[in-house]
Order: C-alpha cells, then sequence, then structure tokens
C-alpha cells in the first residue's frame, strides 16, 4: 500500500496538473455517458414503437408466413387463429393476445380507387395495448382528420380509419363512404361499404398513403375469413422475459412460428446498428484523446521526478514497482475522474431533461420528440471501466520510461 | 566487510576516460570510512559500485564476504533494499513525505507491517534528533535536519553498510561537524559501517579510515 499512498501523494503534488487531467477524464465520461443515456432514449423509444404499433411482444404466425407473398387473402393465415388466441390467453406468462388480419385490396371513392395495405384488428382490445389512439389523434390534426374517433366495438358496424395521406389522395374526411374490395380466401372478388370513423398518422408518409384498419368483423365479413387469423399478437405480463418465453411458446405451438419482436422490427435493428457504429467511433476517439492527454500529464510528471525515482531505486525499489507506482497513479486518475464525471452526468441529465428540450424529428418520421436522456448504470460502469483501462495503458509507457532509467544517471539528473 | 579487489569502471567524460582503475581496498566492520579526493577522483564511482546502483567492468566488490558485482539487478534491489544505506549530498528525501514516513519507506518496501516500521523509523528518527520533527515534511526542515531525515532513513533497516555522497557539501560547518560526529557514534553504536565520500578537511578529520584517491587510482591509506 506504500506504493497506493505514494501515487495519491504525487497526484496531489501537482494539483493544476492533476486537475487538468481529471477535467478531460470527466469531459470524457460526461461525453459518454450522456451520449449513452440519449442511446437509450432512441432505444427504448423505436421498441416502444414497435411494440405498441402492433408486433406486441411475440408474433405467432404461420409456417413459412414471412417467405414471399400471398396469391389471395389469408393463405398463409392461421387457420384456427380465433381457437389459438383463445388458448394463449390462458397461459400464465400472457397478458393478452391481440389477433389481426392483413390484406390488401382496392379502396374506392367512386371516381378514384387507390391500393391500400389493410389490418383487421379487435376494436375493444387494440386500444388497451397498441399506440393507436396516439396516432389517431395525430390524425385528427390532419385535413379532413377532424372529429376521428376509434372503430366501434359493436360487429355490426363497417368502419374504417384511413391513413392521412389515403385519405388525401382519396378526397376523403371523417364521415366519407367509400368501398373497400378484396378477394375472400377461396379467390373471389369481394367488396364492402364502410364509413371514415377517423385518420391516423403513423409518422411515416409511406405508411400514411397506404394504410388503413378496420376492426376484425369488418374484415372477416369481406374476406370470409371465419375463425383464420394472419397473425396474433402476444403482449407479455413480463416483457423481459420475451427471449425465454418465445422458446418455451414455441415449444408449446409446433404447428407455428412464434417470433419475437425485435427479430420483425427491422427498422430498430438498423438504427441501433448505426447509433452503435455512429457512437462506437466517438467512443473511440473520446478514449484516445483520454489516452494521450493522461499520458503526457503522467510522462511529465516522470520527467520532473527523475531524481526522486533514483533514489527509490538505490533504496531498493525494482524496476517493476516503480511500474507499479505510475499504474497506482493512473488508477487514482481514472477512479476520481470516472466519480466526478458520474457525478457531472447525473447533473447534467437532471438539468438538460428538465428544460424539456424538443429534438427534431428522425430520419422518415414525421414527428419531433421531447428529449428525455435515460440514467443507464450499465452504460456508466463501461464507460467507466473502459477509461480505466485507458488510464492504465496511458500510464504504461512513462512506466516503462522510469522503470528504465540507469539509476547513476538519474541520481545526477538536475 | 566491504572489500574492492582490483576493481576497474571506467566511461567517458567530456571526451576523457574517467573512473576507477584496479583498486583494491577493504573497509572493517563498524567504522567511518572516507573516499577522499579531489573531484573527479573516483570517490563517487566507487561509492556506487559499493552501492550496486553499478557494476565494474573489471574485478570484484565484496560485501559481508559474498561477491556482490556479478549478481543479478533483482538480487541487488533485494541487498540494497536490506543491507545498504544511502545518504545524498542533496539529501533527497521524498517531498510528498513526512521524515517519518521517509524514514518508514524502506522497511514498508521491505515487507514489515506498518506498526513495525513505524516504531522503528521512530526510534532511529529519535536517535538523530528530530523526535519532534516525526511529521514534517522536507520543505519545512532545516538542510540539516533534512539530512539527520537522510541518516535515519538510511538506519531504520538497520544496514550493514551506509554510503554517504558528500553528505556535508550541502551544509554550513556548523550543521556539517554535529553530522559526522552522529556518523561516527552511529557506526561506533550500531556496528554498521559508514563509507563517506567527501573532500571536506573537516569530514576527512572525524574519520577511522581515508582512502585517498586520485585520478581513478588508490594513492595512500590512513589507518587511524
Amino acid at each position: 500500500m506504500i506504493l497506493a499512498r505514494l501515487a495519491l501523494r504525487n497526484l496531489l503534488r501537482q494539483r493544476r496538473r492533476t486537475a487538468l487531467t481529471l477535467m478531460v477524464v470527466v469531459a470524457g465520461f460526461l461525453a459518454l455517458s450522456l451520449a449513452g443515456g440519449f442511446m437509450a432514449q432512441t432505444f427504448q423509444g423505436l421498441a416502444d414503437g414497435a411494440i405498441r404499433g402492433g408486433l406486441g411482444h411475440l408474433q405467432v404466425m404461420a409456417p413459412g408466413a414471412l417467405e414471399g407473398d400471398e396469391a389471395q387473402s389469408l393463405e398463409k393465415a392461421l387457420p384456427e387463429g380465433e381457437a389459438l388466441a383463445a388458448q394463449l390467453r390462458q397461459d400464465p406468462a400472457v397478458a393478452e393476445v391481440l389477433p389481426r388480419i392483413q390484406f390488401m385490396g382496392l379502396l374506392s371513392s367512386g371516381p378514384k380507387s387507390v391500393a391500400f395495405l389493410g389490418t383487421a384488428v379487435d376494436p375493444a382490445l387494440e386500444p388497451k395495448h397498441m399506440a393507436c389512439l396516439d396516432a389517431l389523434k395525430d390524425g385528427a390534426k390532419a385535413r379532413g382528420g377532424g372529429g376521428s374517433r376509434w372503430l366501434s366495438t359493436d360487429p355490426a358496424a363497417r368502419e374504417v380509419i384511413l391513413g392521412t395521406g389515403l385519405a388525401r389522395s382519396l378526397g376523403a374526411s371523417v364521415g366519407s363512404l367509400l368501398t373497400l374490395m378484396s378477394t375472400t380466401r377461396d379467390g373471389a372478388l369481394n367488396a364492402l361499404d364502410v364509413e371514415v370513423v377517423g385518420l391516423q398518422d403513423q409518422g411515416l408518409k409511406e405508411l400514411n398513403d397506404r394504410v388503413l384498419t378496420v376492426g376484425l368483423a369488418t374484415a372477416t365479413q369481406l374476406l370470409d375469413a371465419g375463425p383464420a387469423r394472419s397473425r396474433l399478437s402476444v403482449v407479455l405480463k413480463r416483457p423481459g422475459d420475451t427471449a425465454a418465453e418465445q422458446a418455451r411458446l414455441q415449444a408449446l405451438l409446433p404447428g407455428t412460428t412464434v417470433k419475437p419482436w425485435f427479430e420483425l422490427a427491422s427498422f430498430y435493428r438498423q438504427v441501433k446498428l448505426l447509433y452503435y457504429a455512429i457512437f462506437g467511433f466517438m467512443g473511440l476517439v473520446l478514449f484516445l484523446v483520454v489516452l494521450l492527454a493522461t499520458a503526457n500529464t503522467l510522462l511529465m510528471s516522470v520527467m520532473e521526478r527523475v531524481r526522486e525515482f533514483g533514489v527509490l531505486r538505490a533504496m531498493g525499489l525494482r524496476p517493476g514497482q516503480l511500474l507499479a507506482l505510475l499504474q497506482w497513479e493512473g488508477a487514482f486518475l481514472g477512479l476520481f475522474g470516472s466519480a466526478l464525471g458520474l457525478a457531472a452526468t447525473l447533473l447534467l441529465r437532471a438539468g438538460l431533461n428538465a428544460l424539456h428540450l424538443q429534438m427534431p424529428a428522425p430520419p422518415g418520421t414525421s414527428h419531433g420528440y421531447e428529449l428525455d436522456i435515460h440514467l443507464v448504470p450499465g452504460v456508466y460502469a463501461l464507460v467507466a471501466l473502459g477509461l480505466q483501462a485507458t488510464l492504465q495503458v496511458s500510464a504504461l509507457f512513462p512506466g516503462l520510461k522510469a522503470a528504465k532509467l540507469r539509476i547513476v544517471e538519474a541520481l545526477r539528473h538536475v | 566487510m566491504l572489500e574492492f579487489r582490483e576493481v576497474t569502471r571506467a566511461y567517458e567524460l567530456g571526451g576523457e576516460r574517467a573512473g576507477v582503475f584496479g583498486v583494491s581496498l577493504a573497509v572493517p566492520k563498524g567504522c567511518l570510512a572516507v573516499l577522499a579526493g579531489p573531484s573527479g577522483s573516483g570517490k563517487t564511482t566507487l561509492l556506487q559500485l559499493a552501492g550496486l546502483l553499478d557494476q565494474p567492468d573489471g574485478g570484484a566488490v565484496l560485501l559481508d564476504g559474498q561477491e556482490v558485482s556479478s549478481l543479478s539487478e533483482r538480487e541487488r534491489c533485494g541487498l540494497r533494499l536490506s543491507r545498504l544505506g544511502f545518504v545524498f549530498q542533496a539529501f533527497n528525501l521524498v517531498p510528498v513525505l513526512t521524515a517519518l514516513e521517509n524514514a518508514m519507506l524502506p522497511l514498508q518496501l521491505q515487507g514489515l507491517p506498518e506498526d513495525e516500521a513505524r516504531r522503528r523509523a521512530e526510534a532511529a528518527l529519535k536517535r538523530v534528533g528530530l523526535s519532534d520533527r516525526l511529521h514534517h515534511r522536507p520543505g519545512q526542515l532545516s538542510g540539516g535536519q533534512q539530512q539527520r531525515a537522510a541518516i535515519a532513513r538510511a538506519l531504520a533497516p538497520d544496514p550493514l553498510l551506509v554510503l554517504a555522497d558528500e553528505p556535508t557539501a550541502s551544509l554550513d560547518h556548523a550543521h556539517g561537524g554535529p553530522l559526522m560526529d552522529l556518523m561516527a557514534e552511529l557506526a561506533a553504536e550500531r556496528g554498521a559501517t559508514f563509507l563517506v565520500a567527501s573532500h571536506d578537511p573537516a569530514v576527512i578529520a572525524r574519520a577511522d579510515h581515508v582512502f585517498r584517491l586520485a585520478d581513478g587510482r588508490l594513492i595512500e591509506e590512513e589507518h587511524r
């Protein structure tokens, strides 16, 4: 411990220089940990968007449902989807099962017809577990969206909610009467009159131009679907268990394919990879800056203490112990730097979040969002470990230089 | 106790050959011996060889009968730590440590428990008259006090041999004389050998043995 004590005293001897070095470490910690908190917010937002956008935590589908297109409606559906949903609702890990039908066809206002991508949902269950009402709220702000409401739970109601772009291209608004056209499971053409009860804004123009939502009863009649369902979105009681539950339910339902949300949300995975690349590069640069700055400080400190090192070596200190002395100095710089960095991060995070700053809309979306830098202890620990390792590496070269000093020359050093 | 046998250590200094050449001498145990001579005569070179800080080009250095000049770096470190003490002209106390911590340093490096190291360091500092300056840092001590603290640091591990390079050169006469008296007393009292390099007549006058050097060769021995 004598070496640790010596190291600490040496750092305190040059207070100003130590303070400057600590500032570099603190700045590195601050930048990386705030970036980590921002990334966590982004990932959380994307994950919530994917899960509450309709995927749920797990999706149950027919085998091969993800391969190729359907030649006709519900070709790759779960034939007894409703029964399967009822079975899954009995599972203790499952909070709710939301059956869905995905279909396509033409939507006609009379003079004009536009191709659509439709989703049929349970009007009663969907608002409880998915973010459909948020899209509706945003859609109500669009032209013709005034008076938007969610689908009626009455099975006899024939209603539709249109994407804002789709409504615009048809000149439709809330209250308009349109005709849905699609093919039944047997391949026969079918049509159904529906009333527009709302507009939805999904945040992506390409989606808004094509999507519509109807109740399951409407789609069942249009497609002659019977109990068949395209997918079952499963909401788990414990979202953290998604991977384990996916394996368990897959084993429980051998005639189906069970996929977790993160395998289906390709946008989430792409953004995550992009962020990892950006912040990984930024991290490397910051670690390099810390490395060079602290190595410079420690080297200066070694050059000023050449005679002192000569005396210590004359007293019997081994070269390896001098190396260890410099490692202790690096260790203390890392430790204090990370501790101060953590305090600065928590303060700045609280300050920034309190400002309720509005961030611009991410690429491909139409909505901005409020900055909410997350508390990410795992990231803080990782940054502290990374900085500690950087400091130890930066102390290596000055330590080696000190260890290689010839004693007689060091004692003559002025 | 300390013996040089035909020791040669040569190096270039300002384009000229310097060092020591074929020096043989023996320093008995428990005495105050002085390597005397003008600047460049080879005093410090011999002291460094005796202190295992350097290795001879030829000949042998024996410490307590053991040939030590050809030991490995690790073995020499171990010997320096346990059997040798050093006192330097410029005191060279570790500036960030107090007098007590400086004296404890070699003991702690030996691996002694802190309590034991503290006890022995306090005793050494008390012996050199610094019991009221234990917690002062070098910057808070006078030159004479710093040199006494350096002697306490050298003596605390109970070494066989204490090597002092011009220990009074940075002190005025009023402090240099008592310091040499102290070294002579400690040599007699502890049985440790003090080998001092100096050209100060006052230091030479207090020595039991004087080895006079000139141009890297032993020219005269005086045993009192």
